[in-house]
C-alpha cells in the first residue's frame, strides 16, 4: 500500500486534520519541486503560500475551504480548477512564483470510529491543458474545442456550485430560523423531508422526519388538510388557507389545541414539470383571530347591554307617564328613577362590574332623609351586578313611596332596614324594610307602577320572594334573594 | 273600535321585568292577552309546550345568558308563530334563524303590532 502510494504517477499529499503535511509521494515532490524533509510536519499553507500574487489569498482560501469541507463533512470534495502559484528555483538560486492551474480532490480518511485522521489530496497540474485560463489572449476556436472551453466550463460549473452551496446554506439557515413555519413534503404520501423550528413548535416537537403526514400528524384526520395536500399534489395548483382552524396535539398525550393558521401549500416540481413534493409555509395567527373574536363579542355585548338599557328606560318612561298626567311631576319622577339606575351603574363601574355593596346602595337611596331617620343594620354584602341594579331600583321605589305616603312623609317617622345572609354556601339575602312612626297605613286600592316594579323585579329578575305587608303602623317589606345563582347578563 | 289582534294570547319570554312589563302594557293596549312572562329558557319552553291556547310569542333572544332557540323550536313544532326581540338586530341571529321576523330593542308599539300581525297573517287595517 505504502509502496503503491510512493510509486503512483499521481501526486499525493496526506494532511493531518489541522492541515499539516503528514506525507507526500514522489510524484508530489517532483511536481512541487520541494524537498520532502523540508516540508513534512509543516502547515500546508505556510509551506505553499501561493506566492505574492494578487489572487493568492483567494486561491489559498479556495483550497483551504475544500479541505475543511472534506474534513468537516467527512465527504470527498472536488476542486475542478484552482489556480495556485508554486515557487520555482532559478539557476542563480533565485526563487520565482509560477502561476499553475490545478485540479484537486480531497478525500477524508476515517478511523474505525468514523473520525477523520488524515486528508488525502490528489492534485493534477492542468496548466498545460488550459492556455485560455492562463493567459488573457483571445481563445481560438480550436482551443475552445479541445480544452479551454471544457476547462472553462468546469471552472464555471465549480463557481456555480460554490455559489449555489453558499446560497443553499444561507437558504437553509433562513428556512430554519424563519419566524413562520416551513416544511418540505416529498412524494404523494407527503413525507416530511425538512421542517424548521417554528414547525416543530407548532406540532409540539414530535419526531416527524421522514414520516408521511398521515402517520406524523394523525390528529389531523377529518380536518381537511390531508385532502388539500392530495389535491395540490394531483393538480399542481397551490392552496392557500386563511385563518384556517386546525386542532393539533402540542404536548405528548395532551388535549387537542385549537389553532388558526395562515398558510400556503406550494407544489414543488422536478425538471420535467411533474409535482414531486409540496412546500408548506405559514404563520400561527391564533392570537390575532382570538383577539378579533373577543373584540366582536365585546362590541356585540356592549350593543346588547345598551339596547337593553334603552328598553328599560323606555319602559320606565312609558309606565311613569301612565301615572303622571302632569308633565312636571312626570319629569321629576322619571328623572329620579333614571338617576337611581345610573347611580347603581356608578357603583358597579367602581368595581369593574364585579359587584356592589348592599349598604352603599341603601345609603345612596335614603341619604336625603338624614341618618337619624334611617337605621341600616346588616353585614357587608357584595351583590352581583344584575342583583345590584334590581335592588337599586327597588330601594328607590320603597324610599319614594315612604316619602310620599309612608314613614318618611312625617317629621318623626323612621325606616329600619335589617338584613342578614343565610347559608354561606348558597348565599341568600334576607332583608326587612320596616317603617315606623308614620301615618296610619291602609292597603292601596290599586297597585301603582312602583309596587308592581318591586314585585316583578324580585320574582322575575332575581328569582326571589317578596312580601309587602301594609300593616296599620307602617309598611313592612320582607324580601329574600338568592345571591349565587348564575347571573343574568 | 276593536283592535285587529283583540283577544289573541301572546307568550312573552323576556328576562328583564321592566322590558316584560313594557311588552305587557303594549299587548294590553292592543287588547291582546299576555301569557307569562317567562324569565328563563326552561319556563319559556314549558309554557311554549303546555299552554293550551297560544296565538303567537314574543321571544327575547338572549334570556339570562342563554339563547331562546329551544323555545322557538317548541313553538315551531306546534305551529305557533313568533317574533324575536333583540338588541343585536337580525344580524345577531344564527344562520338557521335568519329571516325570522325580528324587532329591535328599544321597540315601539307599532313595531310590536306590525311584527305580530305579520307572523299571524293578520291583514293591516
Amino acid at each position: 500500500m505504502a509502496a503503491a502510494f510512493e510509486a503512483s504517477p499521481n501526486p499525493y499529499l496526506l494532511l493531518t486534520p489541522d492541515l499539516r503535511i503528514a506525507e507526500v509521494n514522489q510524484a508530489y515532490v517532483e511536481v512541487t519541486g520541494a524537498r520532502r524533509e523540508d516540508i513534512l510536519g509543516r502547515p500546508l499553507f505556510t509551506t505553499f503560500d501561493a506566492g505574492p500574487g494578487e489572487d493568492a489569498p483567494e486561491n489559498v482560501r479556495q483550497v483551504r475551504a475544500s479541505l475543511e469541507k472534506a474534513r468537516d463533512t467527512r465527504q470527498r470534495d472536488h476542486l475542478a480548477v484552482v489556480r495556485y502559484a508554486m515557487p520555482r528555483k532559478l539557476s542563480d538560486d533565485q526563487e520565482v512564483f509560477e502561476e499553475r492551474i490545478w485540479s484537486a480532490t480531497h478525500t477524508p480518511i476515517l478511523n474505525a470510529d468514523g473520525e477523520v485522521v488524515l486528508l488525502l489530496q490528489h492534485t493534477m497540474d492542468i496548466t498545460d491543458l488550459s492556455p485560455a485560463i492562463r493567459t488573457d489572449e483571445p481563445t481560438t476556436a480550436l482551443d475552445a474545442l479541445i480544452g479551454g472551453s471544457v476547462l472553462r466550463r468546469a471552472q464555471s460549473v465549480q463557481e456555480d456550485n460554490r455559489r449555489l452551496e453558499s446560497e443553499r446554506n444561507r437558504l437553509v439557515e433562513m428556512f430554519m430560523q424563519a419566524p413562520g413555519f416551513v416544511a418540505i413534503l416529498t412524494g404523494r404520501n407527503h413525507c416530511f423531508q425538512m421542517h424548521n423550528d417554528a414547525y416543530s413548535q407548532l406540532i409540539g416537537h414530535r419526531d416527524i422526519a421522514g414520516k408521511p403526514i398521515r402517520d406524523a400528524l394523525p390528529e389531523l384526520v377529518g380536518q381537511g388538510y390531508y385532502e388539500f395536500l392530495d389535491t395540490v399534489f394531483e393538480t399542481g395548483e397551490p392552496y392557500e388557507g386563511r385563518e384556517s382552524l386546525a386542532k393539533l396535539q402540542r404536548t405528548p398525550g395532551g388535549p387537542l389545541e385549537t389553532l388558526y393558521l395562515n398558510f400556503i401549500y406550494q407544489p414543488i416540481r422536478d425538471e420535467a414539470g411533474a409535482v414531486v413534493g409540496i412546500f408548506v409555509q405559514g404563520h400561527d395567527v391564533t392570537a390575532n383571530v382570538l383577539a378579533t373574536q373577543r373584540q366582536k363579542l365585546m362590541i356585540d355585548e356592549l350593543n346588547h347591554r345598551v339596547k337593553n338599557t334603552l328598553a328599560t328606560v323606555q319602559s320606565i318612561a312609558i309606565q311613569t307617564a301612565r301615572s303622571h298626567i302632569d308633565p312636571a311631576t312626570f319629569a321629576a319622577t322619571f328623572q329620579s328613577r333614571i338617576l337611581a339606575l345610573s347611580h347603581t351603574h356608578d357603583l358597579l363601574t367602581r368595581t369593574h362590574w364585579e359587584g356592589a355593596d348592599l349598604r352603599a346602595i341603601l345609603e345612596h337611596e335614603t341619604e336625603a332623609f338624614g341618618p337619624t331617620r334611617i337605621n341600616l343594620n346588616g353585614p357587608a354584602t357584595a351583590l352581583p351586578p344584575a342583583t345590584a341594579l334590581s335592588l337599586g331600583m327597588i330601594f328607590h321605589e320603597l324610599a319614594t313611596n315612604a316619602a310620599k305616603y309612608g314613614a318618611l312623609s312625617t317629621p318623626d317617622g323612621r325606616v329600619l332596614i335589617d338584613w342578614s345572609l343565610a347559608d354561606q354556601r348558597d348565599r341568600k339575602l334576607k332583608l326587612v324594610w320596616r317603617e315606623i312612626g308614620g301615618p296610619k297605613v291602609t292597603q292601596p286600592d290599586r297597585r301603582g307602577f312602583g309596587s308592581r316594579l318591586i314585585e316583578r323585579n324580585i320574582r322575575h329578575d332575581l328569582a326571589g320572594e317578596i312580601d309587602l305587608v301594609y300593616a296599620s303602623h307602617g309598611l313592612i317589606a320582607e324580601l329574600t334573594v338568592p345571591l349565587d345563582r348564575t347571573p343574568a347578563p | 273600535m276593536t283592535q285587529p289582534l283583540n283577544g289573541r294570547r301572546i307568550l312573552v319570554v323576556e328576562d328583564e321585568s321592566l322590558v316584560a312589563m313594557l311588552l305587557e302594557t303594549i299587548l294590553e293596549d292592543m287588547e291582546c292577552i299576555p301569557v307569562g312572562p317567562a324569565s328563563n329558557i326552561d319556563d319559556g319552553e314549558a309554557m311554549a309546550r303546555d299552554t293550551v291556547d297560544l296565538d303567537a310569542a314574543l321571544l327575547d333572544v338572549n334570556v339570562a345568558g342563554r339563547q331562546v332557540f329551544p323555545v322557538a323550536e317548541a313553538l315551531k313544532a306546534r305551529g305557533v308563530p313568533f317574533v324575536f326581540s333583540t338588541g343585536y338586530g337580525e344580524g345577531g341571529l344564527p344562520e338557521e334563524w335568519r329571516g325570522a321576523t325580528t324587532i329591535q330593542k328599544p321597540f315601539t308599539e307599532a313595531a310590536v303590532r306590525d311584527a305580530l300581525m305579520k307572523v299571524m297573517g293578520v291583514a293591516q287595517v
